[in-house]
């Protein structure tokens, strides 16, 4: 065995310096440098047009008291999608981790199915859907006889149905977990001594679970306080505003009101910012929820024949949320004007045609795969850098280095995006306008995605194998490479696969942020929406799901294929 | 189509004196400190057009970067074009609507970057403050003379009108009967048309050109009454027809001439209405940008988007089929000549200008924003 020396100890030492705190450099000019731009936005009360603000002070915050109807309506539609959703979530979760409904591991995967097409996808299919003039669903209804229409999409209730369905799979992924980590003893013992199944369900694992689906409510409602995609879809042809989609139109206009857009969007970062505070308080102070620190193994109930009326639930909300919107688009995307009836004219192949000859699908949509690709592999060293900086590192302000990694997390990409935008069109290295700028803006809004991912897998691993390398003498950098990298392998390429779907699907940061050469997908969709017909924006969601889709399935046979698992 | 009558456009008084008299001298002729470099030679003929622009240089640069308020099939068949026509100049564009565009370009110029060589807005206003801060290059291009002096900045150089988009009000034929659709203006008040009619959002110039125009003749208390009809407000004008088309609105208070062609050719049930006061109308004002990184190719598309070629390329395009303001202009593809309409423009274009705060206010709290 090698006895470490001071001169290897020093080594050591400094790399790990080097690195950890080389990424949290990285980190927290990749997220405050922006910040500092938007806040000068909010309390700037000069002239508009002239930068930097002539003078400051809280007007913009105090006129934000106009707009009570847009307030209001924020609130109703994010908790209405929340309640929607963890109710989804939960008794997703409850049927396919505690119940031995058939098909449980296809379910499973089929839940986060959702996630991957995107709440604007489901916003398009549902306009189409459910317009209560054009919508197909009502023009079913009135075709049968019904009156008027039956479903309104373009209400508070109805954005917050496609939120929730949309973001339901979060809520599902993070309730499953706290009941697949419940002692199912406890259930056990509820039946023997005679309570039905519902009764165990309401009086056991509903008060087990409470905190854990507390905490996913928490996140929830801060994910949707910043929604954007489906309220603008849904909600303009209504004129029901919440504030991400009235900050949006407030920047569109001329001459723009970017001082009010920037108190508001700085408002809204500070109630995530509450919101985020107290989840991490919940899931952080979680002791008595589910860990007995008893061994168990996760066991479900047999539920009988019920289980065959669970399946239907099941494959109702896949359904509703993955078939129902796909072929809704897929329907659209062949008709010249999509109408539930179509006369045999109305058929046609021209949007696949135009949609292939766009910008939106020639350029973009290589642009979208290009830095999904760079933001997954830059992302993930340099995440993995900041999980262990921040979990298994014993640095001074490792504590401090989580707050600001999280801090995207309680800002909406679109407010984000504004700051970046300033911040990175006066820096002085040109790369406002490129995809570069793309790349650090993704890398930036993702940190807390990619981070938390990794954190997961890292925490399960114990430090003590990292300690005996180090006994043994093995340096930082050799510790790293041949102990905690293997072991984290499954977490990497988990994290790798999020950040790269993340990054295709997104537009609050992208719409801002493009440049004549870096244009990239969604955001072409969105405009597509405002200046195109439905049927052509169809078109193009579909395009890139099936682009999306070939590109996942490739790249989880390539990491099979060199010997990683991808986690769940 | 009903009521459309041949009467002469409405003239920009700013521009009725002092502009027709710098016009003239300045074409064809180099005035130190305001004509730019190309053109102290003449001009040379390209394809069929004139220009001061170094062709050679222009295809060396190899690059022209649009902005343009159009919506993005439409920008993109712009480019097209041109690109057509000169295949050695790659194209790119960034599309939004008039006020971000013009945000977006002067955040970029305050912070000292330069990368856009044309760009296109719909909205006479944020023109002439770009033009007063020193944004536009000044270009005179010589096909200058085939335009009226109200059809180009003053003095002449700025920018000129590429094209004018009309607009009045439509309905779909299958929700509205011809005696029941609105004929004047004022019929857009009538309560049978609350809650299933549309209009734009404030960031249109059309739409603030609507408001202007409409209120100089109904009086104020027209939006207020207006404003009581539950209005659905969209984008651009592609939205309000494949919504009108859909049924989802049964009539439109700001049906653009261009989009009714395109929705009649894809068969959608709607009509046109040109209402006997006139169909307000918005100028299409195109300019090259001063620091442009591609100077000869950004004046190249000048001329070439002023010549009778690109003319005829924006009259005809699907996705634009603007109005020309060439006075040898032939007609639109419907057999109407711009000229033909009775258009309402604002009489006094500073007083317009100045009430751009007014009516975002007005139109923004109609829609609850």
């Amino acid at each position: 065995m090698t006895v470490p020396t001071v001169e290897s100890a020093r080594t050591w030492f400094s790399a790990q310096k080097i690195a950890g705190y080389g990424a949290a450099a990285f980190a927290a000019v990749f997220v405050l440098y922006p910040v500092y731009f938007l806040l000068q936005a909010a309390f700037d009360v000069g002239d508009p047009q002239v930068r930097p603000p002539t003078s400051y002070g809280l007007d913009n915050f105090s006129g934000l008291f106009q707009f009570p109807q847009i307030l209001l309506n924020t609130v109703n539609v994010s908790l209405a999608a929340t309640v929607m959703a963890l109710v989804f979530g939960f008794v997703m979760a409850w049927i396919l981790a505690r119940t031995n409904v058939p098909g449980r591991r296809l379910f499973e995967q089929l839940m986060a199915v959702p996630y991957y097409l995107t709440p604007l996808l489901g916003a398009l299919a549902w306009s189409l859907l459910g317009s209560p003039e054009s919508g197909f669903i009502n023009q079913i209804w009135r075709a049968l006889g019904g009156h008027d229409h039956l479903i309104d999409i373009n209400t508070g209730y109805g954005i917050a149905w496609v939120m929730a369905l949309f973001e339901g799979s979060v809520a599902f992924v993070m309730i499953a977990a706290v009941m697949k980590s419940m002692d199912p003893s406890l259930e056990e013992a509820s039946q023997v001594i005679g309570a039905s199944r519902l009764r165990t369900m309401l009086r056991i694992t509903l008060p087990l679970v409470v905190p854990g689906v507390l905490g996913a409510a928490i996140f929830v409602f801060a994910e949707m306080l910043g929604s954007f995609a489906v309220a603008l879809v849904l909600g303009l042809p209504s004129r029901y505003y919440v504030v991400t989609t009235a900050i949006y139109q407030l920047v569109q206009q001329y001459p723009p009101k970017i001082q009010t857009a920037a108190a508001m969007g700085v408002s809204l970062f500070a109630v995530m910012f509450i919101m985020l505070f107290l989840y991490r308080r919940i899931v952080m102070a979680g002791s008595y929820v589910t860990i007995t620190g008893k061994a168990f193994r996760p066991r479900v109930a047999d539920v009988g024949s019920l289980r065959y009326v669970l399946l239907g639930v099941c494959v109702l909300y896949v359904f509703v949320a993955v078939a129902l919107p796909l072929a809704t688009l897929l329907y659209a995307s062949v008709q010249k004007i999509a109408v539930a009836f179509p006369v045999a004219g109305n058929w046609t192949l021209d949007n696949f045609r135009t949609a292939m000859s766009m910008n939106a699908v020639r350029s973009a949509l290589g642009n979208s795969l290009l830095l999904g690709f760079g933001t997954a592999t830059i992302g993930v060293v340099l995440m993995g850098l900041l999980a262990w900086l921040i979990y298994r590192s014993r640095l001074p302000a490792s504590g401090l280095m989580e707050y600001i990694v999280m801090f995207p997390q309680a800002v909406p990409r679109l407010v984000f995006a504004f700051g970046m935008m300033w911040a990175w069109v006066v820096f002085p290295i040109p790369i406002y306008g490129t995809l570069w700028l793309l790349l650090i803006a993704y890398i930036t809004v993702f940190l807390p995605l990619g981070v938390r991912t990794i954190a997961g897998v890292m925490l399960q691993i114990d430090k003590s194998l990292e300690e005996c390398a180090q006994m043994c003498g093995a340096s930082w950098a050799f510790r790293v490479r041949t102990v905690t990298v293997p072991l984290l392998v499954p977490g990497l390429v988990a994290a790798w696969l999020l950040l790269f779907i993340a990054s295709v699907r997104e537009l609050g940061a992208s719409i801002l942020l493009m440049g004549p050469h870096s244009k990239v997908i969604t955001p072409s969709i969105v405009e597509s929406w405002f200046g195109t017909s439905s049927e052509l924006t169809a078109t193009l969601a579909l395009i890139q799901t099936l682009v999306v889709a070939i590109a996942m399935i490739v790249l989880v046979a390539v990491t099979r294929r060199v010997g990683a698992q991808p986690v769940d | 189509m009903a009521g459309i009558k041949n009467r002469n456009v409405t003239r920009r008084t700013l521009l009725k004196i002092g502009g027709a008299i710098t016009a003239v001298p300045l074409v064809g002729f180099a005035a130190p400190g305001v004509l730019a470099q190309g053109q102290t030679k003449s001009p040379t003929k390209v394809l069929d057009f004139m220009t001061n622009a170094d062709v050679a240089k222009a295809e060396q640069e190899g690059q022209l970067v649009f902005y343009c308020h159009e919506n993005e099939p439409g920008t993109a068949g712009i480019v097209e074009g041109f690109h057509k026509d000169f295949p050695k100049i790659n194209t790119s564009y960034v599309r939004a609507q008039t006020g971000a565009l013009y945000n977006k370009i002067l955040s970029e110029r305050s912070a000292g970057r330069f990368d856009v060589d044309v760009i296109q807005l719909s909205d006479l206003a944020p023109a002439v403050d770009f033009q007063k801060k020193g944004g536009y290059e000044q270009y005179v291009s010589p096909e200058s003379p085939a335009y009226k002096a109200e059809h180009l900045s003053s003095p002449v150089g700025s920018f000129f009108w590429t094209g004018v988009d009309p607009a009045g009000i439509a309905y779909n034929k299958a929700k509205v009967t011809p005696s029941e659709a609105p004929k004047t203006w004022q019929d857009i008040l009538d309560p049978r048309w609350k809650g299933v009619i549309s209009c734009k959002i404030s960031a249109s110039g059309l739409q603030f050109v609507q408001w202007y125009a409409l209120r100089k003749l109904y009086g104020p208390g027209f939006w207020k009454e207006f404003a009581k009809q539950n209005p659905h407000a969209f984008d651009s004008r592609v939205q309000l027809f494949d919504r009108l088309a859909k049924g989802d609105d049964k009539i439109t208070a700001i049906g653009e001439y261009p989009a009714y062609i395109l929705f009649k050719d894809k068969g959608a049930n709607v009509e046109f209405v040109a209402p006997p006061d006139g169909l307000v109308a918005t100028p299409l004002i195109v300019g090259a940008v001063s620091k442009a990184p591609h100077p000869e190719a950004a004046k190249l598309f000048v001329d070439w988007a002023m010549s009778k070629r690109g003319q005829a390329w924006y009259q005809t395009n699907p996705n634009l089929y603007y109005g020309s303001v060439r006075t040898d202009a032939p007609p639109m593809p419907t057999g109407v000549r711009l000229s033909e309409f009775k258009l309402l423009y604002p009489a006094d274009w500073d007083d317009y200008a100045s009430q751009r705060d007014v009516f975002s206010k007005e139109w923004n709290g109609m829609l609850g924003l």
